[in-house]
């Protein structure tokens, strides 16, 4: 019984060592060649960094450096942008799944079915639109232009995650809590909210990683470099001269990772939870 | 195991501030000998291209910096102003549209002046023939610019050239740049050929470089759709050119001997030119085809530098911005040359009559000012800023300050008098005297016409539709983009009808012209 | 539970929920009925703007690309579909029948890794991969003796769609991989202990009992697949613009040079709305199979 469960073990390993490094190969791919310079790539494709064994560790990180002279900025401004969205929707989200769960008025069902229905718009078709608008608005070239359709969009997602976790909640914890003279904002923010932290964390993932991915948007209405997003900037990069630069490119993908490499560093866990408590289903 | 996490989470934050905290200006020094930054009146954006100050053109080269000096130096002259240099994508023609729209545009732009030329209807742009039929301040009396600023440019034909075809002119052409085969010297030498005389003689080195098992030609499918379809056109319409260009304008007729423009293409084209039963439309997408088995496999790389440069390709044709490229590469191991695509003659084609290849483009960083310039007033005529903006352009086509930008990299030509190219850059200056093209057109035509060709082009390439599938689409293309020109220009068509019958005489002894135009 | 008695009582539950509705009036409802209502004028961006009524819809119908754009959507994204369900249910699978807890986190996380890329880089460094004569792909190729195999595979009609729909490979997602997994470890000992007495074991335990009682994870994302799939063009923005000729153009894709590079809002506008209904239609019909599914599972176990 052992022996066959080893063997059993040996086998599911194998594979899944086989799909992670086909995951992993173009990963390896792009920091080998972050390391080298352009002509190395041109010359020889296969190869290790030259800077690597010949100890030269300045030239080694060269591209690294210069795509953090340009990324610097963006990830600053994409740091601010993911958090403040995050805190947006994680309070509007909360709030209004509240709302929808624990309370029947009028209208409930259908203003609940209404706002998910907003999943359905593809995003290009309010592009143009949306940019109008916030050119009317006076939002174009800052911060908000940003924020608030972030935050309007998330907050769906994070409202329908909320909700069906609400939904669960045994309503002799909420009668316990009234006995105890708990108005609807102690309820809520006392007693719901904390037990709701893995559900959060996930909603926090799922929207810095939203906000972080999103290029078209930034790009389209920041104007002014000084307030693009990493994902922007990569891309503007990849249109501009720099393009052909290799190194500095590939430099740029990993600095771009690496912040939320860091996110996942802390937060996987309560993340995991989050989406084994099996609230992710439809 | 607590305290280690708290630890290091700790050193994350610490390390994150560090990273990010915003450095110091990296060109605080001169902009602080120039003024102190925050009370000047005037801020000009300014979107230069490729002289953006500080980008390193190859990885280990010095980053840029004359346009920055040049920049401090019109600050000093001109106390109430600073200049604000950026690199946004106005390469990416979504977001140039969106930006003038809106008035979010930088104030001077460098856009090639095709795409410029599609939007001057809108005010997208200031006309500039006002500054430029007058003098330029910064010139000495006497000198080359003192009495009009016109003057102060070198190559003179291609500069006039870039008025649009609405008589205006919107840009300020600074340099100069032009395509060319380059070739690998030392590989040719190898296998014994030599630069080709002709389409023909092209078409024998070819075979025996692919024969020798390297990539001949090295070009992708976007430099086809556009510099192969506007020099072909230009060869086999050659011998019936008299009849085709109806209009000579006296403004521009010295510098664009032929040039046909949009409302001349949508006349001619209402005559049968430029259907699929025009002969020489279709002849010109046969050549194209038979150059396939000679270019690369995949046509819609980008990577051909990279061949040409590791001796996988024998030539490529590209434009001179590749020559500061290949100075510089430390592991380039052959000898490189420049030559011109050789003219087609009767042998390759029964259109072709051996003719000179023109040129195409020809200018390369074309300065525009947009309509954010005037934002202050919202006039172009009373506003400062434009005043301001033009002053700058005024002060950076002086010749030596010219010079000094356009010579800091190998990669363009300047176009002030007096000035010279870089001695790597002679070769270009030489075919630069060429005649220039009959048409552009991809210039001509709006976006949807570029994409459609393109991608077709493209697939007609790879095998994908036959030659008559690929010309029923192309013919579709050209009336849907004349169409749509007609309508958003506004064209008037009348006066063409007396020139064009006045021309049967011309005609009469010309071969194989499509039907309705006998 | 408190019983909303009429309006009055509920008005402070509107007033919480103004904001998230505020929002969503400005920065959604706003753009998409001017999108609307663009669809049926013939507007250039900067220029003027006349009534044509419904021609905008009736081009599209009679547009050339407007039927290699919907197959491609559609092909590209059933292959979505299927890969999503099976990659990620393979891989949930392998790591859950291992017998060490710790081994089962490690894997779990290993494969969240790749996430932390961000989509457009990830997408570019593929497309860096897959490009010119001399790309990751074809060196490989000719590495192992394939030399002549190696092509342009973005830019050949025959492979471009299947290049684009391969990128990503294994298509082991981590977030997808998590939501499977968190699946099967909600399935009741009880069941699996049942299926051990009965000899089940192995494939058969896996598709008799384990997956049906996936459905409403795989339903979910299925739906998010299907949503993705239509709107997403981003990634074939950046791979080939929907080249070589239309193989591989997208409707959104089109719709995005229509109003962007082309300036033709109104035509734009058109093809949006027609992809709105299109999602829509399929939201609700998934919805309903299966529930309709879900309900018949139910009843039998």
């Amino acid at each position: 019984m052992k022996r066959r469960r080893q063997r059993a073990d040996l086998l599911a390993h194998a594979a899944l060592i086989f799909f992670l490094g086909l995951t992993a190969i173009p990963l390896l791919f792009v920091v080998n060649n972050s390391l080298r310079s352009n002509f190395e790539m041109d010359h020889t494709f296969f190869g290790l960094p030259r800077a690597l064994t010949s100890g030269d560790f300045h030239t080694l990180f060269l591209s690294y450096r210069e795509a953090w002279d340009v990324l610097r900025a963006y990830t600053l401004n994409t740091i601010l942008v993911a958090a403040v969205t995050a805190i947006g929707v994680v309070g509007l989200g909360s709030v209004s799944a509240y709302v929808f769960s624990r309370y029947k008025f009028p209208g409930h069902r259908f203003i609940f079915l209404f706002v998910l229905s907003f999943m359905m718009i593809p995003g290009v078709l309010t592009l143009v639109p949306s940019f109008l608008l916030v050119k009317k608005l006076g939002l174009l070239n800052s911060y908000w232009v940003l924020i608030l359709p972030y935050i309007t969009g998330g907050q769906i997602f994070s409202i329908f995650l909320y909700k069906s976790f609400f939904d669960g909640l045994p309503g002799e914890l909420f009668e316990a809590a009234r006995m105890d003279g708990a108005g609807h904002f102690r309820q809520y923010w006392s007693l719901v909210l904390p037990l709701s932290k893995q559900v959060t964390s996930v909603v926090l993932v799922v929207s810095i990683l939203g906000t972080w991915n999103n290029f078209l948007w930034p790009f389209i209405t920041n104007s002014d470099a000084k307030y693009h997003t990493i994902s922007s900037g990569l891309y503007a990069m990849s249109n501009s001269a720099a393009a052909t630069n290799y190194s500095t490119m590939y430099a740029g993908y990993v600095l771009a990772s690496i912040p939320v490499l860091i996110l996942f560093l802390y937060a996987t866990k309560p993340f995991m939870a989050g989406v084994t408590s099996g609230a992710f289903k439809a | 195991m607590k305290a280690l996490r708290q630890i290091s989470a700790l050193l994350v934050v610490g390390a994150s501030i560090w990273f990010l905290w915003p450095p110091s200006p990296q060109l605080s020094a001169s902009q602080v000998k120039a003024g102190s930054k925050g009370d000047r009146k005037y801020v000009l954006h300014v979107s230069p291209g490729l002289y953006m100050p500080g980008r390193r053109l190859n990885p280990g080269d010095p980053p840029l910096k004359q346009l920055q000096l040049v920049a401090d130096e019109f600050e000093k002259l001109n106390p109430d102003t600073r200049i604000e240099f950026e690199d946004p994508p106005t390469g990416e023609r979504e977001w140039l549209v969106i930006q003038l729209a809106s008035g979010t545009a930088p104030d001077i732009v460098n856009v090639n002046v095709g795409d410029v030329w599609q939007d001057v209807q809108k005010g997208w742009y200031v006309p500039l023939d006002k500054w430029l039929e007058r003098p330029n301040p910064y010139v000495k009396p006497g000198e080359p610019g003192s009495k009009q600023w016109w003057d102060i440019f070198k190559y003179q034909a291609i500069t006039r050239g870039k008025a649009a075809p609405d008589g205006n002119s919107y840009c300020v052409t600074l340099d100069m740049i032009e395509t060319g085969i380059f070739y690998n010297k030392t590989l040719f030498r190898k296998l014994g050929i030599a630069p080709p005389k002709d389409w023909a003689d092209f078409e024998r080195i070819e075979t025996i470089i692919k024969k020798a098992g390297i990539v001949p030609m090295l070009a992708s499918v976007d430099s086809l759709a556009d510099w192969g379809l506007d020099l072909t056109f230009d060869q086999l319409y050659r011998d019936i050119r008299p009849t085709l260009a109806l209009r000579m304008d006296p403004r521009r007729a010295k510098y664009l001997k032929a040039y046909l423009d949009w409302d001349e293409l949508c006349f001619l084209h209402k005559k049968g030119f430029f259907t699929k039963d025009d002969p020489r439309w279709r002849e010109i997408f046969r050549l194209l085809k038979k150059w396939r088995p000679f270019l690369p496999k995949d046509l819609g790389s980008t990577d051909n530098i990279r061949e040409f440069v590791v001796g996988d390709g024998a030539m490529l044709w590209m434009h001179s911005e590749l020559v500061d490229r290949l100075v510089r590469d430390p592991n380039l191991n052959f000898d490189w040359g420049v030559f011109y695509l050789p003219p087609i003659t009767s042998v390759t084609s029964r259109f072709g009559i051996g003719a000179p290849e023109c040129v195409i483009g020809g200018a390369a960083t074309q300065f525009e000012v947009t309509n954010s310039a005037f934002g202050d007033t919202k006039d172009p005529e009373t506003s400062e800023r434009l005043k301001r903006c033009m002053s700058f352009l005024q002060f950076v086509t002086l010749p030596r300050n010219c010079q000094r930008i356009t010579n800091e990299t190998s990669a363009l030509l300047p176009n002030a008098v007096g000035t010279e190219p870089r001695p790597e850059m002679k070769v270009f200056d030489t075919i630069l005297k060429r005649d220039f093209a009959t048409t552009k057109w991809e210039y001509t035509f709006d976006l949807r016409f570029t994409e459609v060709l393109n991608r077709m082009l493209l697939l007609y390439m790879e095998d994908g539709i036959s030659l008559d599938g690929f010309m029923d689409w192309i013919d579709s293309n050209v009336d849907l983009a004349t169409a749509n020109i007609e309508r958003r220009k506004n064209l008037d068509l009348s006066p063409f009808e007396p020139l064009w019958k006045r021309a049967a005489p011309l005609r009469a002894h010309m071969k194989e012209l499509p039907v309705e135009a006998r | 539970m408190k019983q909303g008695k009429g309006l009055a009582r509920a008005l402070p539950l509107y007033g919480l929920l103004t904001p998230t509705l505020g929002l969503l009036a400005i920065f959604s409802l706003v753009p998409f009925l001017w999108a609307f209502w663009t669809s049926f004028f013939d507007y250039e961006v900067g220029g003027e703007s006349r009534f044509i009524g419904l021609a905008n819809y009736i081009e599209f119908f009679h547009d050339p690309s407007s039927g290699p754009s919907m197959l491609n959507m559609f092909a590209l994204t059933m292959f979505g579909v299927v890969v999503t369900l099976v990659f990620p249910l393979a891989v949930a699978r392998l790591i859950f029948c291992l017998s060490n807890e710790r081994a089962r986190y490690v894997y779990r996380v290993l494969f969240l890794v790749p996430i932390v890329v961000p989509g457009i880089a990830s997408t570019l460094i593929w497309r860096s991969m897959i490009y010119g004569d001399h790309g990751l792909v074809n060196e490989t190729l000719q590495f192992v003796g394939l030399g002549h195999l190696a092509r342009g595979w973005l830019s050949d009609p025959f492979t471009a769609l299947w290049a684009v729909a391969f990128i990503g490979f294994p298509f082991a997602g981590g977030i997808n991989i998590l939501i499977y997994y968190a699946g099967l470890s909600s399935i009741p000992e009880s069941v699996q202990d049942a299926a051990q007495l009965d000899g089940a074991s192995g494939p058969r335990k896996f598709f008799r009992i384990e997956l049906p009682l996936l459905m409403s994870q795989v339903k979910l994302l299925l739906i998010l697949v299907v949503i993705g799939g239509f709107q997403s063009f981003e990634g074939m923005l950046v791979l080939t613009k929907g080249g070589p000729g239309f193989k591989t153009m997208l409707p959104g894709l089109w719709m995005y040079l229509n109003a962007f590079s082309f300036e033709r809002m109104g035509y734009a506008c058109a093809i949006g709305v027609v992809l709105f209904v299109m999602i829509m239609i399929l939201t609700i019909v998934n919805l309903k199979y299966f529930h309709s599914a879900e309900q018949l599972q139910e009843a039998r176990t």
